[in-house]
């Protein structure tokens, strides 16, 4: 072994024990627990082969976590995308970017628990403000959390509330670092504002909207701090989530960790799946 | 351009005016927070909502700070989230610049390797990790310990920070450690001397990315500490939430007013690092 | 490096130095004699003193409510009666028992615990907790004698002692003054009309309910919607319960459960008188927004320091019977990593002087003891509401003693949240519940 190659592994130790340890050996002891039935406190594992992933085909309550999931991830996905660009493209229009851009990032410096008790208490269905202001506006209120077909929705607001300031802080370096002379080259050409937009701009933001796309993905697919707070899960199951169900199955009701860590490998799985697709899709046909 | 440009400034201030009516309502939830907690008890419930809290109390933050109800240990699950948060800022660090400065600047066999595993390790959620992550935590007896919470957000943030740490040293000219090793400087020396002094921004980038995230984290610490005297501050609140659901809204939301404040703090005075941070990590991913 | 930067252990009292020799020389004169032996006793004494370290005991409960400020109170003043600290440590009630499962097997539980009657069963199979012998009960004065019959046996399970109870928190009727005589509804004196039935409960909710943004009845403190507490109330009152008599099969399906999973149904969607699912009735309560409240006797401290005008009545009689939910608190003591005889004695002391004060507690928490002395007490007794909940002695119902109660209580919540939000219908509802509760595993 070359001198270098041993000051270079020195340098590298610390970091990979600490990655070795917490996060590789994890990652395959997790795939080993799934096919035992280990449970807190139980001495003993056996070999169960694919018994707990067999058992998640009936799992009922597993499944509606599962489709939740997905339906909270698809759903949010288009205003957590929209929403942010609308704003960097205003804020570049606009005058005190950087003010404003201060402040719709400041939401993001708080923690998921924060945000959850900040909008549970807006929402709260009889005297919370939101409601009060919308029906001194003549709009319908209900009690948004309550309300099976409303409260994943309440908690997709919450989040974009939540992380807009982030994607805009992005997007505005995105934007950034497409160069003037297009938008002027164009401009000669009769093509402005929106022709502008769709011909140059999202092109070039690809990549960033990709980046968005798939850091949205993993994130969502792992929803829970929100739901905990502003719903449990409910109503009923509405807003069950699959780390809600996995927490609950490992921690909670049976401390079951053979039948948690399957689940969670059918959560990477579907995460895999999913992250894939959106690459292919945003992928797509490049042209430079 | 001046002149002509009139009509475009007013419909540029037009579009100012309504982001901030806009951001006015953004800040809102957060407005509402404070003012709650502000506001005695029978103030809370009463409508119309009332925006400036008349008569002003602290006894809600008195309470949650300080008060006899043990409900409550604000006081000490911020303590522990900043001791909690600082040591994983500082083991990140440490480990990822260490660990980026080999790849960026060194050949060796398996550099490759390492980097791809780290990189893709990144797509790894955190949630596939978590009960085998507690097994091996009561394992080596760290559960409601401040390492137990320290070394595995350190571990999740790691690949992430060598990742942007490997980067930046990649940007910075050679020179200077072409120079410094001529003149027979060790490998530390290069490293402690240069890259890292020259590292500033990236590395600060790098620490408020890491803060916020230890700071804010909540699954993993609301199944690894059983202690409650052990939670940090995300874990104690969302507690508190379920704790006071007899009482009023007056000492949760002083809580979260309080979880929201060395963020805030942090956010303030360096705000062009955090935009830095997210820059550098943003357009590369 | 633990984290336990609290724990700061009752200092030993550091008394007299050493005993002095008192006779060096031969001869020794007799004021040396008195003054040797006078501080050879005054030595002994502080040595006596000194060889009784204080301990601290760590104390985990659930008490969220307004009881949980009295309790503080009350640990206090037994901390400056008995020189004993206390670590308190207080969690909401799921995550309590959550968190005791795991912690007390990994060494980490707390010295003592307040727990549910219902949760005896399952941390007593699963070995959380240690056996209380009835030797050593007896000599620390706790016989059966002093306690009513239903909440001695509930510390019991399997023909052991695992805990002692402490009090008796159950449900009662609170009316708002103000909105009950808005709606009409108060006699000439003052007084409410108090339903003595489903029927003319639900038509005064109506009358109340006609008025804007009020709600006429509500079970539950937050979240009505998957009260389970409230919900085994009214199971109980139709002669029905979670599990059928053999407690082994789920008799949430049982034609006299459906019964109360429909009108629990009802009462936001179809009758209208009831709050949305997750609204926070206490509040809702002290703003004036709803009428009636069944809800546990721990509000009440709570409602006069808000100082809202309310009246507390017995439980009507819903359906069959006139039951009322009551769920005893206990003290127990979680299996230790290794025994420590000073922290037993202190957790023991502990629960002594808590039995002793009994009255205080019932007085200023508003819970019914569960020994007989404190019903007596003329403050007791003077206390209207007090005298309510004392009331309701013959009608109380508690929990079946199943080590699963908790996970198919665990399992009931969000089911019964669909049946009032109206996502399931009641039937489909309580016979998935009933299936689900099957199938748990032993």
């Amino acid at each position: 072994m070359s001198r270098q190659t041993r000051v270079a592994y020195a340098f590298l130790a610390p970091g990979l024990l600490l990655f070795a340890t917490y996060r590789l050996y994890p990652l395959l002891e997790g795939l080993r627990l799934s096919f035992t039935n280990a449970r807190l406190g139980r001495p003993t594992q056996q070999w169960v082969g694919l018994a707990n992933y067999a058992r998640l085909l009936e799992d009922t309550r597993f499944q509606v976590s599962l489709w939740n999931t997905a339906f909270y991830t698809v759903a949010s996905t288009l205003p957590i995308l929209a929403v942010p660009l609308v704003l960097a493209l205003a804020l570049n229009r606009g005058r005190l970017k950087n003010l404003l851009r201060s402040v719709f990032f400041f939401p993001f410096t708080l923690s998921v628990v924060t945000v959850g008790l900040a909008w549970l208490w807006l929402l709260d269905p009889v005297v919370g403000p939101f409601n009060y202001y919308l029906r001194a506006l003549g709009a319908p209120a209900r009690s948004w959390l309550a309300d099976p077909h409303t409260a994943m929705w309440a908690i997709i607001l919450t989040t974009v509330w939540w992380v807009t300031g982030y994607y805009l802080v992005v997007y505005l370096a995105g934007l950034q670092d497409i160069p003037r002379e297009l938008y002027e080259a164009a401009a000669l050409d009769g093509a402005s504002g929106g022709r502008a937009f769709w011909a140059i701009t999202l092109p070039l933001l690809r990549p960033v909207l990709l980046f968005v796309v798939v850091t949205h993905v993993i994130g969502s697919f792992q929803l829970f701090g929100q739901v905990f707070v502003l719903t449990g899960g409910g109503p009923g199951d509405a807003t069950r989530t699959v780390v809600q169900h996995l927490y609950e199955t490992a921690f909670q009701n049976f401390f079951q960790f053979g039948s948690a860590s399957a689940m969670a490998w059918v959560l990477f799985a579907v995460i895999l799946a999913f992250s894939l697709l959106q690459f292919r899709l945003l992928r797509g046909h490049t042209e430079y | 351009m001046a002149r002509a440009g009139r009509p475009l400034d007013r419909q540029r201030w037009a579009l100012t005016a309504a982001l901030l009516a806009l951001a006015v309502l953004w800040l809102s939830p957060i407005a509402w927070v404070v003012v709650t907690s502000l506001k005695p008890s029978a103030d809370i419930i009463r409508l119309p909502p009332e925006w400036i809290p008349w008569p002003a109390t602290l006894t809600h933050y008195h309470e949650v700070l300080l008060g006899s109800s043990r409900t409550a240990r604000i006081g000490r699950a911020f303590a522990n989230s900043l001791v909690v948060a600082t040591g994983s800022v500082l083991v990140v660090l440490a480990t990822s610049a260490m660990a980026a400065y080999p790849l960026a600047r060194m050949r060796f066999p398996g550099r490759d390797l390492v980097f791809v595993v780290l990189v893709g390790s990144l797509m790894i959620p955190n949630a596939v990790l978590l009960v085998p992550q507690y097994v091996l935590t009561q394992r080596l007896g760290w559960l409601s310990t401040y390492q137990g919470l320290i070394v595995p957000e350190a571990a999740m943030l790691f690949a992430f920070g060598v990742f942007l740490l490997r980067q930046f040293f990649l940007t910075m000219p050679r020179e200077l450690e072409d120079a410094a090793l001529i003149d027979g400087a060790g490998p530390w020396q290069v490293f402690s001397r240069i890259i890292l002094p020259l590292s500033q921004p990236v590395l600060a980038a790098l620490a408020i990315f890491a803060f916020r995230s230890a700071w804010n984290d909540f699954l993993w610490p609301l199944i690894a500490v059983n202690k409650p005297e052990m939670f940090p501050l995300p874990v104690a609140l969302a507690l508190l939430r379920s704790a006071y659901s007899s009482e009023s809204y007056g000492p949760i939301m002083a809580g979260a007013a309080l979880s929201a404040l060395p963020l805030l703090v942090v956010f303030v005075v360096a705000n062009r690092r955090i935009v830095e941070g997210v820059r550098l990590s943003g357009l590369k991913g | 490096m633990s984290g336990h930067g609290n724990g700061v252990a009752g200092g030993e009292r550091n008394g007299g130095s050493g005993a002095p020799s008192g006779a060096r020389r031969p001869g020794v004169s007799r004021r040396a004699f008195v003054a040797g032996a006078g501080a050879a006793g005054v030595a002994a004494w502080a040595r006596g003193a000194a060889a009784q370290p204080k301990a601290t005991i760590t104390y985990w409960n659930g008490l969220t409510g307004a009881d949980g400020k009295v309790m503080d109170e009350l640990i206090d003043q037994f901390t400056r009666d008995s020189g004993i600290r206390i670590e308190q440590q207080r969690l909401p009630w799921v995550d309590l028992y959550a968190k005791l499962q795991v912690a007390v097997p990994a060494g980490e539980g707390p010295d003592l615990a307040l727990i549910h009657t219902v949760e005896v069963p399952h941390f007593a199979s699963d070995g959380v907790l240690e056996v209380i012998d009835d030797a050593t009960a007896a000599g620390k004065g706790f016989r059966g004698e002093d306690y009513l019959p239903a909440m001695w046996q509930g510390g019991t399970f399997q023909g052991k002692r695992y805990s002692l109870p402490l009090d008796v928190p159950q449900h009662i009727l609170y009316m708002n003054l103000k909105v009950m005589k808005d709606a009409g509804l108060t006699g000439s004196d003052g007084r409410p009309r108090v339903p003595t039935g489903r029927d003319e409960l639900v038509t005064m909710a109506k009358r109340i309910a006609a008025k804007a943004d009020t709600f006429g009845f509500a079970i539950g403190t937050v979240g009505p919607g998957r009260y389970t507490w409230g919900f085994h109330n009214l199971l109980w009152q139709n002669g029905a319960n979670v599990y059928a008599p053999d407690l082994k099969k789920a008799g949430v399906a049982d034609p006299a459960a459906l019964e109360v999973a429909e009108f629990w149904a009802a009462l936001e969607g179809q009758l209208k008188i009831a709050p949305p699912a997750n609204a926070n009735c206490r509040d809702a309560f002290i703003a004036g927004k709803l009428g009636m409240w069944i809800a546990g006797s721990w509000n009440f401290t709570g409602l006069r320091e808000a100082k809202v005008e309310f009246v507390a009545v017995p439980v009507p009689r819903l359906f069959k019977q006139a039951v009322v939910w009551a769920m005893p608190h206990q003290y127990a003591f979680p299996k230790p990593k290794a025994a420590d005889r000073a922290k037993r004695d202190a957790a023991w002391a502990h629960v002594r002087w808590m039995t002793d004060h009994v009255a205080e507690w019932t007085l200023k928490a508003g819970q019914v003891s569960a020994s007989r002395k404190a019903h007596s007490d003329p403050r007791v007794t003077a206390d209207p509401v007090l005298r309510a909940l004392l009331s309701q002695a013959p009608s109380w119902q508690v929990g079946q003693p199943t080590p699963k109660w908790v996970a198919a209580e665990n399992l009931t919540r969000p089911v019964i949240e669909a049946v009032y939000t109206g996502q399931k219908p009641a039937r489909a509802a309580m016979e998935d519940l009933a299936r689900q509760i099957n199938a748990l595993p032993d």
